[in-house]
């Protein structure tokens, strides 16, 4: 998995490590029970504070994404949601409100909108399937 | 919520060297366990500042607290728990760097030798070598590591990187304040000071920007980045005449138009967007576009 940080984009580093890694999970790039990097190499090599690591680390923990077994690392959940229906509703609510917002700036109407949505769950569908077949990250 | 004591805190510092004001009524406030920012150009007052807090110069007015003590006061103390690295490092050139490392940790109460072992080993620098044939760089790395081992609580860097070649620096300093703060996780604090911020983009969570002596701008890096932003727009005819309030800086030229904005741009977006441009994009400030952009309006 491949983390990249992007200081223009305007979105906090951490929440940017923290997208990213859920990401990973939805498309099969990191696996269940898979080890994630440790801290402190991670904020080596992205290049910022371990501050930063431990925050997303901590985010994702309490989202469920992650958990820590101490004195062995962080790990990737099985996908067993612990947050309730209407939470996990809202949040992404939030984050389809954001793409429609940006497909309005960049003047994508909404039936194109849609059509990119059902592509990309395709794809992504596509690429978690391959990463499955392999049995491992690539 | 019970009020933590700060690793630094300045109120009103005023420094001069006779007549010439270096610090001018500086507050800075850096809680335990960051690693915070001093940006400025030369001159702006950034080693006069941290030479105060290890009281090798003593403010003319105002308040030095490191930890809740005074400097003056309580140098010893002060000392114990912290390290500094000046921004002209000097070693004894006749001796090596192990002697030099030992010379430095009898000093200490503390040494971590695994940290220094690991270190050395990671910057390629070799123990028997003389001190006065190493190169800048060098010097600075091997002055880092004698920083870094005392394992205090506050580290301070005065332009740490400045000097040295832009793959050194690429190199060592995220290494160096790795294995600084791994030690004691979200309690170790760092102050530095710099003018090469790109360096630090990502490494630091809080700063201030100091120009004249003064406190321009003190920001967490993240809330920076969210408000200082660059909006961009092309429209099919000429850009129209409109004026935007939050704008920090306008740049019309033909059918496009640049805007640096300084409080997250959605007044000067919603502007932007009832002239219907053809195109409309906005990203966010580096920590050094902040920079340059606060000193020049």
């Amino acid at each position: 998995m491949v983390i990249q940080i992007n200081f223009k984009s305007g979105k906090p580093v951490y929440l940017q490590v923290v997208d990213q890694i859920k990401a990973a999970s939805a498309s099969g790039a990191l696996l269940p029970g898979e080890a994630l990097p440790c801290i402190r190499p991670l904020a080596e090599e992205l290049r910022v504070n371990r501050n930063t690591i431990a925050k997303a680390y901590t985010e994702l923990e309490s989202l469920g994404v992650i958990e820590t077994i101490p004195g062995k690392g962080c790990f990737l959940k099985h996908p067993q949601s612990l947050l309730r229906k209407d939470i996990r509703r809202k949040m992404l609510i939030e984050e389809i409100d954001q793409a429609i917002v940006q497909a309005h700036h960049l003047q994508v109407p909404g039936d194109e909108f849609l059509k990119l949505v059902r592509d990309r769950m395709a794809a992504l569908e596509e690429k978690r399937r391959s990463n499955e077949k392999l049995g491992g990250p690539t | 919520m019970s009020a933590v004591t700060p690793a630094i805190q300045l109120e009103n510092l005023t420094y001069a060297y006779g007549r010439a004001e270096a610090v001018r009524g500086l507050n800075l406030d850096v809680k335990p366990g960051r690693c915070y920012g001093l940006f400025g150009r030369n001159g702006a007052g950034k080693t006069t500042t941290m030479k105060c807090l290890l009281n090798l110069l003593r403010p003319q007015s105002g308040n030095v607290r490191v930890f809740g003590m005074d400097p003056r006061k309580d140098e010893v103390a002060v000392k114990r728990r912290l390290a500094y690295v000046p921004d002209q490092v000097a070693f004894y050139p006749w001796m090596s760097v192990r002697e030099t490392l030992d010379y430095l940790a009898s000093f200490r109460e503390q040494w971590n030798t695994k940290i220094e072992t690991e270190l050395l080993e990671r910057f390629r620098l070799d123990p028997a070598r003389k001190t006065s044939a190493l190169s800048k760089g060098q010097k600075t790395q091997v002055a880092l590591i004698a920083a870094v081992c005392p394992e205090t609580d506050l580290l301070v860097l005065d332009e740490p990187t400045s000097g040295l070649d832009p793959i050194v620096r690429r190199e060592f300093i995220e290494t160096v304040i790795g294995a600084y703060q791994e030690g004691n996780p979200g309690q170790r604090t760092i102050l530095v000071s710099t003018h090469l911020i790109t360096e630090f983009e990502g490494l630091i969570d809080e700063f201030t920007i100091i120009d004249g002596g003064r406190a321009v701008l003190t920001l967490e890096a993240d809330t920076a980045r969210e408000r200082f932003r660059k909006i961009r727009a092309r429209f099919t005819q000429p850009v129209p005449e409109v004026g935007f309030a939050d704008a920090l800086r306008v740049h019309r030229s033909g059918r496009d138009l640049d805007l640096v904005v300084s409080a997250g741009g959605a007044q000067a977006v919603e502007t932007l967007q009832r002239h219907r441009p053809e195109s409309l994009s906005t990203e966010s400030l580096t920590l050094e576009e902040i920079f340059v952009n606060v000193l020049q309006s």
